[in-house]
């Protein structure tokens, strides 16, 4: 420390006065404890509200959240019409049954020329009853009724059978 | 036990006031108004956490509010500080006592120094805190301490040029 650090030091140290702890003060002393708490508060008061506000709107939310993930309208309708025609020719490329839940009528390819349409009796037979029944009586008899013990028999109240059903039969026939 | 909490608080500030008045107008470079600000400001922080630190070092919790208070004053420009290339017109010596001018005058050498530099200065001719004490007050490193403390004083050379003597 050198001379002119030293008178620094000196300075620093002679130039104090001496200021007494007016009643001014501690008045301003106390008005900021007091300004300082009423903050605190203030602050604690809005942060309780937004956490309670953030937890409601999270709970109001959350049942809605799941309601999302199901389907909210029926499974569509295959595009394929359940009850073709007996003019008309199946194709390779219609596919006997997609592979969902519900039951689809579409006939397995045969090696007939007539299409093989469902049979009341059997499992893959539609609700609809279409006037092609008498004729697929005269066809070959379709491969349904193999299936029909394969799985087990619907009671005769029952109109479709699973899906899968007639998606094992179509290639077997 | 509040009352007396309360009562400890109280004795304390009034045994202090007069030294931390001094500082932190030494660390405002001078401007009494906001040296009071930032005494009442370190104060009220003290109040709230007087049980903890009543039994152990309440000096020096203050001064290290106040310390970091005045050095982010350097980015808050809370005092409206204007460098200038020339110390303004102090006191005449003649009208005043010499302490009274001499204190002036450091403070007004004060006010002409970057907040951290004046901070670094002040706690160490005047606290007397070694370097790694101002370092841990101010929050920076070492170096960095060192480094403000020194420019503080070249610059206080300049400036007091005239009060201090150079010796031989």
């Amino acid at each position: 420390m050198d001379h002119f650090e030293r008178q620094l030091a000196r300075m620093m140290h002679h130039s104090e006065q001496q200021s007494p702890f007016e009643p001014r003060h501690r008045e301003r002393l106390r008005a900021g404890v007091r300004a300082r708490r009423r903050a605190r508060a203030a602050q604690a008061a809005v942060g309780s509200v937004l956490a309670v506000a953030g937890l409601g709107a999270g709970l109001f939310l959350l049942p809605h959240s799941h309601a999302r993930d199901e389907p909210s309208a029926p499974h569509p309708r295959p595009a394929i019409s359940p009850t073709p025609s007996p003019t008309t020719t199946p194709t390779p490329g219609m596919s006997p049954t997609p592979p969902s839940s519900t039951a689809t009528n579409s006939a397995p390819p045969s090696g007939t020329a007539t299409s093989q349409l469902p049979t009341p009796g059997s499992s893959s037979t539609g609700s609809e009853p279409t006037p092609a029944d008498s004729e697929t009586d005269t066809a070959s008899a379709p491969p349904a009724t193999s299936t029909a013990n394969y799985t087990s028999e619907p009671p005769p109240g029952r109109s479709a059978p699973p899906a899968t059903s007639s998606a094992l039969v179509g290639p077997t026939g | 036990m509040a009352q007396a909490r309360a009562g400890e608080f109280d004795e304390f500030v009034a045994v202090r006031w007069s030294g931390l008045l001094h500082l932190a107008r030494l660390l405002t470079g001078g401007d009494r108004h906001r040296a009071e600000d930032l005494v009442q400001e370190s104060l009220v922080k003290l109040w709230f956490v007087w049980s903890k630190v009543a039994d152990e070092a309440p000096d020096a919790y203050v001064r290290k509010v106040m310390v970091r208070a005045a050095a982010r004053s350097a980015r808050r420009r809370w005092w409206g500080e204007r460098p200038v290339a020339q110390l303004p017109d102090t006191a005449v010596a003649g009208d005043v006592s010499a302490v009274v001018a001499e204190r002036s005058r450091l403070e007004a050498a004060l006010g002409q120094l970057p907040a951290k530099q004046r901070v670094a200065v002040v706690l160490r001719y005047y606290q007397d805190l070694p370097e790694g004490q101002v370092a841990e007050a101010l929050g920076c490193p070492l170096g960095t301490a060192r480094s403000h403390t020194a420019r503080g004083v070249a610059r206080l050379r300049q400036l007091l040029a005239d009060v201090i003597e150079p010796v031989g």
